[in-house]
């Protein structure tokens, strides 16, 4: 996907903001936090995973999502969070 | 504005989740909680230890699970070993397990979610993390007690028993359960409490003396040098000591009496200040047992007030007692009493548990009376019985 693809979706801004704040979260809080639908939740999530910018891990029924410790996309997008949200404080 | 002044270096040493570095007369369990897990630092994953540590209130059941998790941990970090000591009050979590667990989990992964799971689920979860990261972990369960109370056999079964699910798999999972005594185990069914039962651990009660060692210990890292007399240490120990020789209660005092003497601006923590201190916990001796004194009674107790508020002293000889008491008849005009009905006014008073006794063998001519004032300050008391004895004048 493009650049333009990936962050063209309010969505996935918003579940990358979540992430960048929170460090780790589950589908179910994601979703809560975002105040979408689970499934549209998830679609995002699945694509964010496969850009290489998330990564998850499985308990149970219960999948945590994170920025993926290996992927230099990952560190980029958390600077650039980051970078934005302190500008907005200031 | 006037300079502040304090008697303590540090008081976060007397915080009662300070671990200090020494814990003295608990070298020997100390050296016994290492022997028991020695084995899981030369052979990580091989065994699972299970330990049950007990004693009264006060008795460093704790402290000393605390100072040997940190120890461990060290020790386990130069072998290159990645083990956890985590501590959990099951009180704190309403004695149910699966908040026990949850918090556990959560320092793993701290959102985990609340919610969506059985506690055996979640227990499974947490050795998957340990797997994963490959950890060991030594879990305390302090006031295990509850924990029992709250969920009974099945979930302490199903903590020991883990690792029989795991056939085959690194032990990682080791537990310290902290208990004031062991009656809740015996609730336990016989299988459970054959789980547990293999290595206890039993603390003593301190002795004053061990007392006085603890408390001095933690005089040195807490107040600055020379602001507690030896007397203070004493009175604090023996005040601990007739609690159980509870050290807990025994730093907690201490620490009162620093901040009662910050507030009266002086140099050194007084004996009347641990007075002051113990009447803060304590509620003091209540009007109502001394109005029901004799004349003489609250005489010789006014004048006992008074030796102790102008001595400063931790304790006061019979012969002072006898003759401030003296001083106190003659301002009311009373005759006094003689010395064999005074010794029974002291016996009542240590019954009730205003004044506490103490016979030494100090001289050679025979045994001599000292008479301590533990926990109401001695202000107060003469201010009380002033009062009390003014209303009664005809």
């Amino acid at each position: 996907m493009d650049i333009e693809d990936v962050f063209s979706s309010k969505v996935r801004m918003k579940i990358l903001k979540v992430i960048a704040r929170v460090g780790e979260l589950n589908v179910s809080d994601i979703t809560r936090r975002l105040g979408a639908n689970y499934e549209t939740t998830n679609k995002n999530l699945k694509i964010l995973e496969d850009e290489g910018i998330l990564q998850h891990k499985v308990f149970g029924r219960i999948r945590l999502y994170r920025f993926n410790e290996h992927s230099s996309k990952a560190r980029a997008v958390q600077n650039l969070i980051e970078a934005w949200e302190h500008a907005n404080k200031n | 504005m006037a300079r502040y002044q304090t008697v303590f270096k540090d008081e976060t040493k007397l915080d009662i989740s300070f671990v200090p570095s020494r814990l003295p007369h608990r070298d020997r369990e100390l050296r016994l909680l290492m022997e028991f897990f020695s084995f899981m630092l030369q052979f990580p994953g091989k065994m699972a230890q299970r330990i049950i540590v007990t004693g009264d209130v006060g008795t460093g059941k704790t402290v000393l699970s605390q100072r040997f998790g940190n120890d461990i941990t060290s020790e386990a970090n130069k072998r290159g070993i990645n083990l956890r000591y985590i501590h959990v009050n099951c009180r704190e979590y309403r004695g149910s397990l699966f908040l026990t667990l949850h918090h556990i989990v959560s320092i793993f992964h701290p959102n985990f979610p609340k919610r969506g799971y059985s506690p055996e689920e979640l227990l499974r979860m947490l050795m998957q993390m340990l797997d994963e990261e490959n950890t060991y972990v030594i879990l305390t369960l302090d006031e295990f007690e509850s924990l029992i109370e709250q969920e009974g056999s099945e979930a302490v079964y199903k903590l020991t028993r883990l690792q029989e699910i795991r056939q085959g798999k690194p032990q990682r999972l080791s537990l310290i359960c902290i208990l004031r005594s062991l009656k809740a185990v015996e609730q336990l069914d016989a299988s459970t409490r054959s789980t547990l039962q293999s290595n206890i651990l039993r603390l003593d009660k301190y002795s004053s003396q061990q007392l006085k060692d603890v408390l001095n210990d933690r005089i040195s890292l807490a107040y600055k040098p020379f602001a507690v007399p030896e007397d203070t240490v004493s009175l604090i120990a023996e005040l601990a000591s007739s609690e159980g020789g509870n050290a807990r209660f025994g730093i907690e005092l201490l620490w009162r009496a620093g901040k009662y003497a910050d507030a009266e601006n002086l140099d050194v923590v007084a004996p009347e200040c641990v007075r002051r201190a113990v009447s803060s916990v304590y509620p003091a001796t209540k009007k109502s047992d001394l109005e029901f004194l004799s004349l003489h009674e609250k005489l010789f107790l006014l004048g006992v007030a008074r030796a102790f508020k102008e001595s400063q002293k931790a304790s006061i000889s019979f012969m002072e007692a006898e003759q401030a008491y003296a001083i106190a008849c003659e301002e009311s005009g009373a005759q006094p009493h003689s010395h064999t009905q005074l010794w029974k006014y002291l016996q009542t008073f240590s019954n009730i548990g205003i004044l506490k006794t103490e016979v030494l063998q100090a001289s050679p001519r025979g045994k001599s009376t000292r008479i301590y004032l533990p926990r109401i300050p001695a202000y107060d008391l003469e201010k009380e019985l002033s009062a009390l004895l003014e209303k009664e004048k005809p």
